[in-house]
């Protein structure tokens, strides 16, 4: 929220009157309001001449900063939400699906972790394949320069289980479910991520049922370490947007993860 | 914060959270002077700032009503376009083609690795000089960048494969191109074929870099570059480094500039590499230098060894081809199919 002269322009209450008897008690910003004790700041208002006006003002940011947390919710509410909201997305392997215990759950983040070329771009292929033809849209963020259409169509089609040329319409119709974007550092990954928040929340009729980061590892590695104490942050900040993504829009996550020994002297 | 995913300096940021900006919303509404004021730092770089946060933010304000996002392609575009404008460059081996699905892909990073000797750099250059095939006989009619690494570039046996390239060309015109049209056809002389070869050589790592981000520059300006070859990625990376944790960031860099380039591009890069011995389940095996970390640089990952006297290609790691292996051998024309006469010569 920053500083509080910038809400002048939009609340009428909270005006330079305001902002001074605020200043005596050396609140400037909206965190020093919060830490401040509202009691103490309301009866030290009654005390002066304007003490309705001042009164109308806390209360004004008292319900600006209830806008924006999370609501309160109960044990039940969330039960409710959980049978109604959190499916499984099936993988489209029955293996899988077992060890999952359904397959992706809706709203949790799933990483599959592996070594190279043990197969975790073709499982994130399968299952982008297998959401996109049956339930709905895919968002699929290469950051490897590994998505291969060719691929996916011969997975479409093996699925769909039809012959070559009556698979056409059902092809066209699973493929355009799928969005793939390149990136290529982390601060694009935060973009596009941003941008898939503002636009589930805005429009009414865009959904998305499945976001596939295919080689997070690839990213956060070059920002990890060194002197850049930025790097642990952005790895964290990537993951809280990924798992409220999940949760508020009921979207699953699938991130595959590179993993590699240590480093040790002789081994180059 | 949102603060935090904005590509700034950590002192920019710092100073930005405890000016009390801890949103997107709040720093665009302010103006250059008010914010260089409030930050204590010189207007040009408020200016600076205010343009990443305006850059970021206009991405959410074009995004259509569509279902697509701003930046992205749906596979099924993805697929048309693939299909319309695939373009490969042929390594004049039969085999190999065919395995790769038509040669060295455009728009993709190819790795190949092998013991010395088995033809890497010979590889290299017969892909240096098959890219400048004419559209004619089959080609992408494109120039080439070579950025030698070792000193192992010849330039003596790029004109023989030149030589034997454009002695290629025009029998094949002379075969197909009977009666007046034979003239139309351009034929390529050796000395074009090197002309068209854009040679870099590099010393030491932080040159490897610096051309890397350079790269970034000089291709806009040739644009009919349509293949980068670096001959052994490796050389500078496995001596005098004492900390690993660097190289791997290095390495990590230096891997997603490369995807950036193949992909804005639509140019082919290929990357030769060493190869050392790892240990594992107790025995000693072969595999690609530079860690498992570097695995995930490349598209696709060819491996080249012997198998008793010839020479073969496996294909170790592909999101679309088939895990496939073919002969090919090396001749005084260059690579070519491998045949029962090219056998490695015996030491005795």
């Amino acid at each position: 929220m920053g500083a509080l002269k910038y809400l002048t322009v939009k609340y009428a209450s909270i005006d330079a009157d305001f902002l001074q008897f605020c200043a005596s008690h050396g609140i400037f910003s909206v965190e020093d309001f919060l830490v401040h004790d509202v009691y103490v700041l309301v009866a030290s208002a009654e005390k002066l001449s304007n003490s309705d006006r001042l009164k109308q003002g806390i209360n004004q940011l008292l319900s600006i900063i209830e806008t924006l947390h999370q609501p309160w919710v109960n044990g039940l509410v969330l039960l409710e939400d959980r049978e109604q909201n959190k499916h499984c997305l099936s993988t489209g392997g029955k293996s899988f699906d077992m060890l999952l215990q359904g397959g992706l759950r809706v709203g949790h983040v799933t990483e599959f972790v592996g070594p190279s070329s043990s197969g975790k771009t073709q499982i994130c292929f399968q299952v982008a394949s297998n959401v996109a033809m049956k339930l709905g849209s895919v968002v699929f963020i290469d950051s490897g320069n590994s998505f291969s259409p060719t691929r996916i169509k011969q997975i479409v089609t093996r699925i769909s289980g039809s012959v070559e040329n009556r698979v056409h319409g059902i092809l066209q119709q699973a493929m355009r479910n799928i969005e793939c974007h390149a990136v290529f550092d982390v601060y694009a990954l935060l973009n596009v991520l941003h941008q898939l928040k503002s636009s589930l929340e805005s429009q009414a009729g865009y959904k998305a049922r499945l976001i596939v980061v295919d080689s997070i590892s690839s990213l956060i590695a070059p920002i990890l370490g060194g002197s850049n104490a930025q790097g642990y942050a952005l790895m964290v900040s990537v993951g809280y947007l990924l798992k409220k993504l999940a949760d508020r829009h009921n979207i699953a996550v699938l991130v595959s993860y590179l993993t590699f020994c240590c480093l040790l002297a002789g081994s180059i | 914060m949102e603060v935090l995913r904005l590509p700034l300096s950590a002192s920019q940021k710092g100073k930005l959270i405890s000016a009390g900006y801890t949103s997107i919303a709040s720093i665009s509404s302010t103006s250059p002077s008010h914010l260089a004021l409030e930050l204590k730092v010189s207007e040009n770089e408020a200016l600076e700032i205010l343009k990443n946060v305006s850059d970021g933010s206009r991405l959410k304000r074009t995004s259509s009503s569509l279902t697509v996002l701003n930046g992205a392609q749906s596979a099924w575009d993805m697929l048309q376009e693939e299909e319309t404008t695939r373009v490969h460059i042929t390594t004049s081996c039969a085999d190999l083609d065919s395995i790769l699905g038509g040669g060295i892909s455009c728009k993709e990073v190819t790795e190949i690795g092998g013991v010395p000797g088995i033809g890497k750099t010979q590889l290299g250059i017969q892909l240096a000089v098959n890219v400048q095939i004419p559209y004619d006989y089959g080609g992408i009619g494109g120039k080439a960048i070579y950025i030698d690494t070792e000193g192992s570039f010849m330039a003596e046996r790029a004109l023989q494969i030149a030589e034997a390239c454009s002695h290629d060309m025009a029998e094949y015109s002379r075969l197909y191109h009977k009666g007046p049209q034979a003239c139309e056809v351009k034929t390529m002389q050796p000395k074009d074929f090197l002309e068209n070869i854009f040679y870099f050589r590099v010393c030491s790592y932080t040159e490897q870099i610096a051309l890397t981000n350079y790269l970034d520059e000089f291709i806009p300006k040739h644009k009919d570059v349509k293949v980068v070859i670096i001959d052994s990625i490796t050389f500078h990376f496995r001596q005098d480094f004492d900390d690993m944790a660097l190289r791997t960031r290095v390495l990590g860099g230096i891997a997603l500039n490369l995807m950036k380039l193949a992909r804005k591009f639509g140019v082919a890069v290929v990357l030769l590499n060493q190869v050392t011995t790892k240990y594992s389940d107790g025995s000693f095996h072969l595999a690609l230098a530079l860690g498992d970390s570097w695995s995930h640089a490349s598209t696709n990952r060819i491996i080249l060894h012997w198998n008793g006297d010839e020479r073969y290609a496996y294909i170790d790691k592909s999101p679309s081809l088939r895990s496939a292996s073919a002969p090919y051998s090396v001749t005084p024309k260059g690579i070519r199919n491998s045949s029962s006469n090219n056998k490695r010569i015996k030491h005795i």
